[in-house]
């Protein structure tokens, strides 16, 4: 209540000033007359008595201004005049007070864009459940499907394995699995859909999956334990938010349509609320969830459930209470059981040893498990560090700008400290105009950052329609926003505010106080120089970084991936073909083959299980005819179906022997191709053509014959080491699962982006219902690989390119400023008879120590500190000459620009009006 | 406004006393700032004069702390005047003060004869 009385008492005082200061004129007066009347009783002359009765009182003013003070209303009072006082300060110096907002909005704005992204990518935490709770079992990034490894190697888990542990989750509350990878699928509604199926990502997942996450359900039920107690159990699935209301017009009963994926015609069960994306978190994140035992039925491939199956699911658990060892222990011993059991009764004790040693990591997952982290996690972190880098240029920048105009007011200040003003009051005020300043920075750098962050969401997620990354700021956002604003207004309003702090009353007035503190005082400028300093300083680190970020990607970029990367379109199908069997390939092939030729355009086509540059899970060890591998050799190779005409249509070259062609028929020579790696790993010295391998993989064991070799090429993209790989013709395999070569590669004459469309409808025409998942031309596909690259390297050059400027604008303003305030000595100067040259190296000399200061800390920086970005860099050392020297340059001339601009002022001082201004 | 050399050391008014002083005055009926001070310096055989300018500011804070409430009156000559009066918290307030400046006191004045 007393609080409540105490704000309404203020707020009338505010509103109703005008009576509340009648009221207390009327007190006061009343006190002075009731004292004189008393006084004069007591025997005083009525003029005497109203003297002391006065004296008594002191200054009415100083009274009032005591009582006025009894209430907070005062203060609000007092700041808000000062608000009002720094907005005219402000307006009345309107390119300054441009300058310094734009300057803020951009580093703001570029730390609020980068702190989006970090924020989306690293620290938003699942919308489930007690996310913190959550651990991934190791750090499940790869995908695929794997055997003949141990567990725990690809943190990937088999079906019966994960169905173990799902049973029976020991210490957790609950343990469950997923596909490792997201599956595009053909997706129809309704039971018996007609026209083209839509392409859409699946998630297989447990049965206990939605369940252990504790994912509020938008609507209806999720996927229950139920649903996926037996392979080929339950044609349930549930579908994203997104997916929802853009495909199913936001259907209130959506719960219990069908949706008829790859021909299974499957129940909506319910819908994931907005917001929920999976665990694992990807730029295109899924739009369906069933049960992984409808793994065979839903993806139309062979069973991946049987006992002893292949690796292909990643695990995931919630801590029941708190971490333990017990918990990491309990699971170290499930897998090791596990691969012991699964070894057959000839184990050795080597073996065993081994197998002890086997652990499956737990990592905590409650933001989910991101490849996305892993890729943008190091790019973003120095980008942040980056924009924070200039972000200290700006508010460099404005330090000085507003010592600046602080000095200049030195005689006001003085002023209204002589007329009884408090210090705290001035400072007060001036920190009032930094955080002003800062205050209107952040808001427009708040909207440039939502501009930027769309720019940069678009680039990450390369183009996905659907992504789980937002532009839009939350609170984490607005809140990291607000604290970089204010302490970015601290920073820099400090130093004036401090400088005014110490200023004394009594030398600013005196007549020619001007020379002896405002041009003299060589403490006065020393701070000044040293925001310069260290402008130079964080801009040389920042050059030097962007240099070498741009030199990499040159690096990158001109690195041979061993193949002809212009002028190739990929096309990739999926589905295993909408349906086609092993047996009527060959036909599908030629088919699709000889359409592809006959367009306009197309020089070759052909057909191979992976794209150039993108991962393939075919591998096999085999035995190659006269090489005696060493005892434990890694004798594993990448193995590639192809078509004939597919190294020339790829554009890999032929070192020794011939191409595998339409020669190699089915019922002839079984011919395969190695790549260099492979040649030279078994055949150091040469003539690997002719000889025989036989594959460890009974359905195509061989023997093979080697044909030729062909060059190698970059397998996982350009900072790989090349790798063995085996190519084998696809017509040559037995007709089954490995049959199947779902890229098909056009070389075309002129721009292959230009012949998307006819490509697309040849093949609608061959066969409407023939799954095209994307097609692209192998530029952009490779773009992909350096798209980190090309991340730091551009934004990093933008940034420093700022930071420069910001550095170029602020030693500009330092030297026109120490100009004008020494016009005075320079006048004198040239009246005795200084030359112009003279004068201008006096200022340039300045400007070259202030040079010499900031290069001077500024390498060593950027040599010990550039060697934290060692690992993003593509053969290039961090320290590289070339980088160092090229930013050495950019910045000495940004300096010497900076500086002779003022330099020549001061050189056409008119001595006499110079003299004549003081 | 200091203290004037030559004038007796007891003028000054002991730190933190003014408010228990006023609500005591207060306390008997509601009276007009004049009246409080020179009900103060009455009472106090002229030891204690009470400056208007702490007495006003005074007056204001404790309004503001709900100690005092103030109303506008005539006075008995026929004027205007804000008449102060305690709230129940002030005399509340008052009863807290007196309790512990008492104790005080008497340690003090233990400590001073010992």
């Amino acid at each position: 209540m007393g609080l409540l009385a105490n704000i309404a008492s203020g707020l009338r005082a505010l509103t109703g000033r005008t009576r509340v200061e009648r009221e207390m004129d009327e007190e006061l007066s009343g006190f002075i007359d009731a004292s004189t009347a008393d006084k004069h009783r007591s025997g005083m002359s009525p003029e005497q008595a109203a003297r002391a009765a006065r004296v008594e009182m002191g200054s009415t003013n100083a009274v009032k201004h005591r009582i006025r003070s009894a209430g907070w209303e005062t203060a609000a009072e007092n700041l808000w005049q000062d608000l009002r006082y720094s907005v005219r300060m402000l307006a009345k110096s309107p390119a300054f007070t441009l300058v310094a907002i734009v300057s803020l909005a951009l580093g703001i704005g570029a730390n609020t864009a980068i702190f989006t992204l970090i924020n989306g990518v690293l620290l938003k935490q699942l919308p489930v459940r007690a996310p913190k709770q959550l651990v991934s079992v190791g750090k499940a990034l790869s995908g695929g499907v794997l055997g003949g490894v141990d567990m725990g190697t690809a943190d990937l888990y088999p079906y019966d394995f994960a169905r173990q542990l799902e049973k029976q989750p020991g210490p957790f509350e609950g343990i469950f699995s997923y596909n490792s990878r997201l599956r595009k699928v053909g997706v129809q509604v309704g039971e018996h859909p007609s026209g083209q199926a839509a392409q859409m990502l699946l998630h297989l997942v447990s049965g206990n999956y939605f369940g252990v996450l504790g994912v509020p359900m938008f609507m209806g039920r999720s996927i229950q334990p139920s649903d996926a107690d037996a392979p080929g159990r339950n044609a349930v699935v549930v579908v994203s938010y997104h997916y929802w209301r853009e495909t199913m017009d936001a259907d209130a009963a959506a719960v219990g349509k069908v949706l008829t994926i790859n021909g299974v015609p499957c129940t909506v069960v319910g819908v994931a609320p907005a917001g929920f994306y999976g665990i694992a978190l990807s730029t295109e994140p899924p739009e369906l969830w069933a049960p992984l035992t409808m793994q065979a039925e839903l993806t139309r491939e062979p069973s991946m459930l049987d006992a002893n199956g292949p690796y292909w699911l990643h695990l995931g658990a919630r801590r029941a209470a708190g971490y333990s060892l017990a918990q990491q222990q309990w699971l170290n011993t499930q897998v090791r059981s596990y691969v012991l059991a699964h070894e057959g009764a000839q184990v050795t004790a080597d073996r065993r040893k081994e197998i002890e040693r086997i652990a499956a990591p737990l990592v905590t997952a409650a933001s989910g498990v991101s490849s996305l982290r892993a890729n943008f996690e190091g790019p973003l972190l120095i980008l942040m560090g980056v924009v924070v880098l200039v972000l200290l240029v700006a508010c460099a920048n404005l330090a000085n700008f507003l010592l600046a105009k602080a000095a200049a007011r030195e005689r006001e200040i003085s002023t209204r400290l002589a007329l009884g003003s408090s210090r705290t009051r001035i400072v007060r005020q001036i920190l009032m105009e930094a955080l002003l300043l800062s205050a209107v920075g952040g808001v427009c750098g708040l909207v440039l950052a939502w501009v930027a962050t769309r720019a940069l969401i678009d680039f990450v997620a390369a183009g996905a329609a659907y992504t789980s990354l937002h532009a839009a700021p939350d609170i984490s956002v607005l809140a990291f926003t607000l604290g970089v604003s204010l302490l970015t207004g601290l920073l820099f309003g400090l130093a004036p505010a401090l400088r005014v702090a110490r200023s004394d009353a009594a030398p600013a007035l005196n007549a020619n106080a001007r020379t002896s503190s405002a041009s003299g005082g060589s403490r006065g400028r020393l701070l000044p120089r040293a925001l310069v300093v260290s402008q130079v300083t964080v801009s040389v680190v920042l050059l030097a970084g962007a240099g070498l970020f741009l030199r990499s990607l040159t690096n990158l970029e001109q690195q041979s991936v061993g193949f002809n990367r212009t002028h190739l379109l990929l096309v990739n199908l999926g589905d295993k073909f909408g349906g086609i069997k092993p047996a009527q390939l060959a036909g599908f092939y030629q088919k699709a083959l000889d359409r592809m030729n006959a367009l306009p355009g197309v020089s070759s086509a052909a057909f191979a299980n992976t794209a150039p540059m993108s991962h393939s899970a075919w591998t096999s060890s085999m035995q190659v005819q006269g090489y005696v591998p060493a005892p434990k050799e890694d004798r594993d190779s990448i193995l590639e179906r192809v078509t004939p005409g597919y190294f020339e249509t790829a554009g890999i070259p032929i070192v020794q022997g011939r191409a595998l062609g339409r020669e190699d028929a089915p019922g002839g020579l079984k011919a395969v191709e190695v790549n260099l790696a492979w040649a030279e790993h078994y055949f150091p010295r040469g003539g690997a053509v002719g000889h025989q391998i036989t594959l460890d993989d009974d359905t195509n064991a061989g023997p093979w014959t080697i044909v030729g070799v062909a060059a190698n090429t970059r397998y996982l993209g350009p900072r790989e080491e090349p790798q063995r790989q085996v190519y084998f013709p696809v017509q040559q395999l037995v007709p089954g699962e490995n049959s199947y070569a779902e890229w098909l590669q056009v070389r075309t004459a002129g721009d292959p982006d230009k012949m998307t469309g006819a490509v697309r409808a040849a093949l609608a025409q061959m066969d409407p219902s023939l799954p095209v998942l994307r097609i692209e031309s192998m530029a952009d596909l490779t773009d992909r690989f350096v798209a980190n690259d090309q991340l730091i390297s551009r934004l990093s050059s933008l940034f420093s390119a700022l930071a420069v400027l910001l550095a170029g604008i602020g030693l500009y303003g330092v030297m026109s400023y120490s100009v004008v305030r020494r016009t005075n000595e320079i006048g004198i100067r040239i009246a005795l008879g200084a030359q112009t040259g003279n004068v201008l190296w006096m200022v340039l000399r300045e400007s070259l120590v202030l040079l010499g200061f900031g290069l001077a800390l500024g390498l060593p920086l950027a040599l010990g500190g550039l060697r934290l970005v060692q690992s993003q860099l593509y053969e290039l050392s961090a320290s590289d000459p070339v980088t160092l020297a090229g930013s050495i340059l950019i910045i000495a001339a940004i300096t010497l620009l900076a500086a002779w601009l003022p330099a020549r002022r001061a050189a056409r001082v008119d001595p006499m009006v110079a003299l004549r201004c003081e | 406004m200091g203290q004037k050399s030559g004038e007796p050391q007891s003028r000054e008014m002991v730190q933190g006393t003014l408010e228990m002083l006023i609500l005591k005055t207060l306390a008997l009926e509601p009276m007009h700032g004049y009246g409080v001070a020179l009900r103060i310096e009455q009472v106090s055989a002229g030891v204690f004069r009470v400056n208007p300018g702490s007495l006003l500011p005074a007056l204001a804070r404790m309004e503001r702390a709900g100690r005092v409430k103030s109303e506008w009156r005539s006075t008995e000559n026929n004027r205007r005047a804000k008449y102060y009066g305690l709230t129940p918290a002030g005399r509340r307030a008052l009863k807290d003060e007196t309790v512990s400046w008492s104790r005080q006191t008497a340690a003090i004045a233990k400590i001073l004869e010992a």
